[in-house]
């Protein structure tokens, strides 16, 4: 039965009255999250003084409802009710300060009416996801203000497959609108109800309008599962009537109300029969912090709204809401730096007032708010609005429990821990730097490298733009659907260490291939997981004993090796790595020269990147005995004839750059592997091998360079002609300033052996290769020293330069052009 | 823009007069683009324009009777000197179909939220800015605007690089200036002038052309709603219901960008290219047979197939991509607006009926099609050609079209 502000002012009305005639119940439907509804639904109940006060919500929950009064609790929040042994089986149940139902949990605590919630419960009716997939369901109480029924469950981080239940129904309010002519059924309800603030009820109609809706849909109210929800919902009407109460006050979706107006119920034992049967699951309930963008549909809410941030302001705004509205919009627009003159406030007002009334509505709601801003400040450009939709329209606010919620052993280690290390769960994205010599720091970083073990990504780690290995950067951005996971991590342990420590050990029990493995054992000493680090050890060595590709033991070789080297800056052990490292390359050591025979291309080029790295690793570690079983190892593969050409010429350039070949060894192999007999391929690929990447060292390693440049030097002019393409190509890789330094050290070192007519041409052959302008050199080489006298004089003359006459000034001045 | 692009491409087509029924009752003429027209002019055009048969009709001349039976059945409030309440002003733009049965044609397809932006802001005493990429009937939109609310659509200044302050503020009559001195009476007004004194709208096409120090003239007129005189020391006040709707192109917006002082007295809408293809075929199919009308070509009407294989060449190229979302494409560097495909559309129409049996094919459009696209004689070729050769060839049922367009494209 629906009630108007004047009927229930007095107790002269008894429409609302059970059959027995004892108590009155008030049936007020509501759109979830209007702040419209949630006006009305305070002066109803103001007017109502109920003894009671229902609320559809999961009754598993009942005892949590107190909390709300508390006044540590700063909506929005959602009640979390999941499954004790399954806690991935969730749902979530978003109240946001405007929400009807909030206002009245709100309204009956602070009056001390009793207030309890009215569905069927979540141990009955199960979960949606039951049975099919493990994700977290934002499942809501059916939304009557659009579809209805598209439920969607939460995409996740991890990008599992989403999966998407949508059952094609009709969207009731959607007809309302069509009827009232207008295209949108949110649009409607917004004028309708959500802009009234005269707050005159009109909870009457909108049950009658929806029992029309629900005759025209009966396929919906026939659903099997809605029967049983309204089935459930009489129960507990019915059991608040035999415990005497008087003034029952129900807050439901709209779409419930007919359902539950005493005078078109069916019998109670129809009611019962419905009812049973029904399963029962063990679930537990929490309130957790929620986030107005949480409360958009675009989350994937399926009772979502799309402008929380709108609402709010609807509901907060005293009076003025759209000059108040168009003020905000403009401090934010100057906050951001962007023009937003007062006077263009006033504009923007006043055109979206004319364009309220030419439209028919008054006051404007926030379609023409957001079309009149485009038109004053936009200009013909759509940043500001983007700006104002994430800010403003559905805004930034996050809300807050307070302690005493009751949580999960582990929920309440991580909160304790949260608070101990000053770490504050914020949505928006803030940027972190740890430095680990601070136990404190120190120890955050240990806490969310162990919840991102966990695969709580709270922080990721960005690139410290500092040098040193003392530094973390991390970006924190708190997401709701963290305190799933955190409840979900239950099962793996009841602290954050234990359960870290475990899903890390499950990890390597999974791990496939050794650089995952060695990843992990990162990730474990990191995360100071000294009782994990041991048993993954002891798995990565089990499979780096039988590994065959000496390429994965490589390619692992590097994340120990910052361990073995840095793992003391975070007080870890590493002892386990250092026995680690040393098997593994000495395993590397036996390996990796045959494993140089007879590769194609690619697999080369993917061994040569394994080997830089682990030469780098080897590096890293310092230790002799290692260098020397990678040296011996080294000098096989360039010694034999079929190693592929590529890992041969990298090969010799790190033996050559650790000094462990003569430069006139070098030589030898140079001349050896790039002569004319060889095939120009292999030459080639020598070449590339050898120079590749590198090129910084062959600028500022003068004895490299020499070596180079006399190799260049002694090679005939038939086969420099034919090398200079593979030169070209290789050299091409180089940035171009290192291009254009390496051809001025050529030319440099050309003029200082200017006596010296051999080594001349090897420099400047050199400088043709680098700058990759022979053709050019070759020019210079030919021009006509006479002639060039002639405009000599003059070019001294631009320059400023005194004209001393000789050829090799002149010859100077050109080089130096 | 779309008007002014069609007009021009069919330049010569049609030299053939229709009866001159259309002539009763003439203003000033769309067509003094120059902008450097006084008040001199307009009677010199009425004469002009009563001599000889108009190639195309001004928007209150054309839709007269709807005008008129809006007005006769519009019981809302009108803001002063309008002659259509804001609502019957947004009615007359979109079409729609009146009570008692008479139906009003849309001028405008498109989103009526955007429209009715525009409107409310010439309620309000902030000017408007259409903004747009070319052919996307800004200029259009402005012209019928104008006619629906002022009942004139003529008092236009075109924006050029040479558009002068005389043509936004008043210049003077100099032999008048030299026989009697300084008077209001040697006084040309310009239309932006004539408005402010009549209360009606006036319309600034290439807002954007103008040089900027001429553009700041309006910034008095604007924010003071008056014009002010020194030569005379007085001023002239701006009527209830003047206000001024300005056109831009934001595609090659460099040339003189608005000041920020004169971007604040504009209230700006963004007209998009047409949403779906759907709509853009109605734009195209609608405007093509209405101008097929006016120009008088000989062919039927342009079959709805050619009209979406036109409108999906155009749609496809503009936007770099096939309509399925499959293959990528290059982009040519014209704009290919709607307003080019309408002009392609009614190249063709002529085409096939002078020369051809008065039904359109492939090879009709063909020409005019590879003309709109190739702008540029080297990169568009190459992006043409490549369309051709990977989208047209491949496409079931268009094999005329490829025939028809490898033919021409040499």
């Amino acid at each position: 039965m629906g009630i108007s502000e004047d009927e229930s002012t007095n107790d002269g009305d008894d429409r609302g009255r059970d059959p027995a005639g004892e108590s009155e119940v008030f049936v007020l439907g509501v759109r979830h999250h209007g702040p419209g509804s949630a006006r009305s639904v305070v002066r109803a109940l103001e007017a109502i003084e109920p003894d009671s006060v229902l609320i559809e919500g999961p009754p598993d929950a009942d005892s949590l409802i107190p909390l709300a009064a508390d006044p540590a609790m700063k909506p929005p929040v959602a009640l979390l009710v999941y499954r004790v042994d399954r806690p991935r089986s969730a749902a979530f149940y978003p109240f946001a300060e405007f929400s009807p139902e909030w206002r009245a949990i709100v309204f009956a605590l602070e009056r001390g009416v009793p207030v309890r919630f009215m569905d069927s419960p979540l141990s009955a009716r199960g979960f949606d996801d039951d049975d099919s997939d493990e994700k977290p369901n934002v499942s809501a109480p059916d939304n009557e203000s659009e579809n209805p029924d598209v439920q969607e469950s939460q995409e996740h981080e991890n990008k599992e497959s989403i999966k998407i239940r949508r059952v094609a129904r009709i969207d009731p309010l959607q007809e309302l609108a069509l009827a009232a002519g207008y295209d949108d059924g949110e649009a409607w309800w917004e004028d309708v109800v959500e802009h009234r603030r005269d707050g005159f009820d009109r909870f009457e109609s909108i049950v009658e309008a929806m029992a029309e809706i629900r005759s025209a849909f009966a396929d919906r109210s026939d659903d099997p599962d809605e029967r049983i929800r309204e089935a459930s919902m009489r129960k507990i009407i019915r059991s608040e009537q035999s415990e005497g109460r008087r003034r029952i006050a129900v807050v439901c979706g709209a779409w419930h109300a007919p359902a539950l107006v005493p005078s078109a119920w069916p019998g109670a034992k129809d009611d019962a029969a419905a009812l049973k049967r029904l399963r029962k699951i063990k679930t537990a309930a929490t309130w957790i912090p929620w986030t107005h963008g949480r409360l958009t549909r675009a989350s994937g809410y399926g009772a979502g709204i799309a402008s929380p941030g709108w609402y709010e302001h609807l509901w907060t705004a005293p009076d003025r809401v759209v000059d108040r509205w168009m003020a905000k919009t403009a401090r934010l627009l100057r906050t951001e730096g962007l023009e937003a003159p007062t006077a263009s406030v006033i504009d923007a007002v006043r055109l979206a007032d004319a364009v309220a009334a030419l439209r028919g509505k008054s006051p404007p709601g926030l379609d023409e708010l957001v079309e009149a801003t485009r038109a004053v400040f936009c200009f013909n450009n759509d940043i500001p609005l983007r700006l104002i939709h994430k800010k403003l329209i559905v805004g930034e606010t996050i809300g807050g429990v307070p302690g005493t919620t009751p949580r999960a052993p582990l929920r309440e280690d991580f909160e304790r821990l949260r608070k101990k290390l000053r770490l504050v769960a914020s949505p928006d994205l803030t940027v972190r730097t740890l430095d680990l010599r601070d136990a404190n720091d120190l120890e955050r970083s240990r806490f969310l490298h162990r919840l991102a073990l966990m695969g709580i990504d709270w922080g990721s780690l960005t690139y410290a733009n500092t040098k040193g290995t003392f530094k973390e950067a991390w970006e924190l951005a708190w997401r709701p659907e963290f305190e799933i996971d955190l409840i979900e991590a239950g099962a793996w342990g009841s602290t954050i260490v234990d359960a870290a420590t475990a899903k890390a050990c499950d990890l390597a029990e999974r791990a496939s291939d050794l650089p995952k493995l060695a990843e992990l054992v990162d990730r474990a000493i990191v995360a100071d997981l000294a009782a994990a680090v041991e048993p993954i050890m002891k798995r990565f060595e089990d499979k780096a004993a039988v590994v065959g590709d000496v390429d994965q033991l490589m390619n692992a070789l590097p994340p120990l090796a910052n361990l073995a080297r840095y793992g003391d800056v975070r007080g870890s052990d590493f002892r386990l790595i250092a026995h680690a490292t040393d098997a593994m390359i000495a395993r590397i050591g036996v390996n990796l020269p045959p494993a140089c025979l007879a590769l194609d291309d690619d697999a080369a080029t993917a061994t040569v990147e394994a080997i830089v790295k682990a030469d780098a690793a080897i590096r890293l570690i310092d230790k002799p005995e290692h260098v020397h079983i990678w040296t011996d190892a080294l000098l096989k593969i360039v010694d034999a004839e079929r190693t592929h050409r590529k890992v041969s010429g990298r090969c010799c350039r790190i033996l050559f750059d650790a000094r462990s070949i003569e430069a006139l060894d070098l030589e030898r192999r140079m001349s050896l592997d790039v002569s004319t007999t060889v095939e120009p391929d292999r030459a080639a690929a020598w070449i590339e091998g050898f120079f590749k990447g590198n090129g910084d060292l062959l600028y500022y390693d003068d004895s490299l360079f020499a070596i180079v440049d006399d190799w260049l030097g002694s090679i005939s002019e038939e086969s420099f002609i034919n090398l200079a393409p593979i030169l070209r190509r290789t050299f091409a890789d180089l940035d171009a300033p290192l291009r254009r330094n390496l051809g001025e050290k050529a030319r440099e070192l050309s003029d200082s052996r200017r006596d010296d007519g051999s080594k001349r041409t090897a420099s400047r052959r050199t400088g043709e290769a680098t700058s990759g302008r022979a053709e050019d050199d070759r020019d210079r080489n030919a021009f006509d020293a006479s002639r060039a006298a002639l405009v000599a004089p003059l070019v001294a003359r631009l320059l400023g330069l005194e004209y001393i006459g000789n050829e090799e000034s002149i010859e100077n001045k050109k080089v130096k052009e | 823009m779309s008007v002014k692009s069609d007009s021009k491409d069919s330049r010569g087509k049609n030299a053939g007069g229709r009866g001159a029924a259309d002539s009763a009752a003439n203003g000033g003429d769309k067509a003094s683009e120059g902008g450097d027209d006084g008040a001199g002019l307009k009677s010199e055009s009425n004469t002009v324009a009563a001599a000889i048969d108009r190639r195309r009709r001004r928007a209150e001349e054309e839709f007269a009777h709807e005008l008129a039976e809006l007005e006769r059945r519009d019981d809302r409030k009108r803001p002063p000197r309008w002659r259509l309440s804001p609502r019957a002003v947004a009615s007359y733009l979109m079409g729609e179909k009146l009570e008692n049965g008479f139906i009003v044609t849309p001028k405008y397809i498109g989103n009526r939220r955007l429209i009715e932006i525009a409107i409310a802001t010439l309620a309000t005493d902030r000017a408007l800015l259409l903004l747009g990429v070319p052919g996307t009937a800004k200029s259009r939109v402005s012209e019928h605007l104008a006619a629906a609310i002022s009942g004139d659509s003529t008092l236009l200044v075109q924006g050029t690089a040479g558009t002068s302050e005389e043509s936004i503020r008043y210049g003077w009559n100099y032999a008048l200036l030299l026989a009697e001195g300084p008077s209001p009476r040697a006084i040309v007004s310009s239309p932006i002038l004539r408005a402010m004194t009549e209360g009606k709208i006036t319309r600034v096409e290439e807002l954007t052309r103008i040089p900027a120090d001429v553009q700041d003239s309006l910034i008095t007129i604007l924010s003071e709603n008056t014009l002010p005189v020194p030569e005379l020391g007085i001023e002239i006040p701006a009527a209830k219901g003047f206000n001024v709707i300005a056109t831009a192109n934001n595609k090659d917006k460099g040339v003189n960008e608005l000041s920020s002082a004169l971007k604040r007295r504009f209230n700006t809408v963004v007209l998009p290219t047409p949403a779906t293809e759907e709509e853009e075929v109605e734009i195209v199919r609608s405007r093509v047979e209405s101008l097929g009308r006016a120009l008088e070509l000989p062919a039927e009407p342009a079959g709805i197939d050619e009209i979406r294989r036109v409108v999906a060449v155009f749609r496809e190229l503009r936007e770099g991509v096939t309509s399925d979302g499959k293959t990528k494409l290059k982009q040519p560097t014209g704009t290919m607006s709607t307003a080019e495909a309408i002009s392609v559309l009614n190249h063709g129409l002529s085409l096939a009926g002078h020369f051809g049996d008065g039904v359109l094919r492939a090879g009709d459009v063909a020409a005019g099609l590879v003309g709109a696209i190739v702008k540029d004689p080297v990169q568009d070729r190459v992006v043409w050609l490549e369309y051709l050769e990977t989208v047209v060839k491949e496409r079931d049922g268009w094999k005329d079209m490829y025939r028809a367009c490898r033919n021409v494209t040499s």
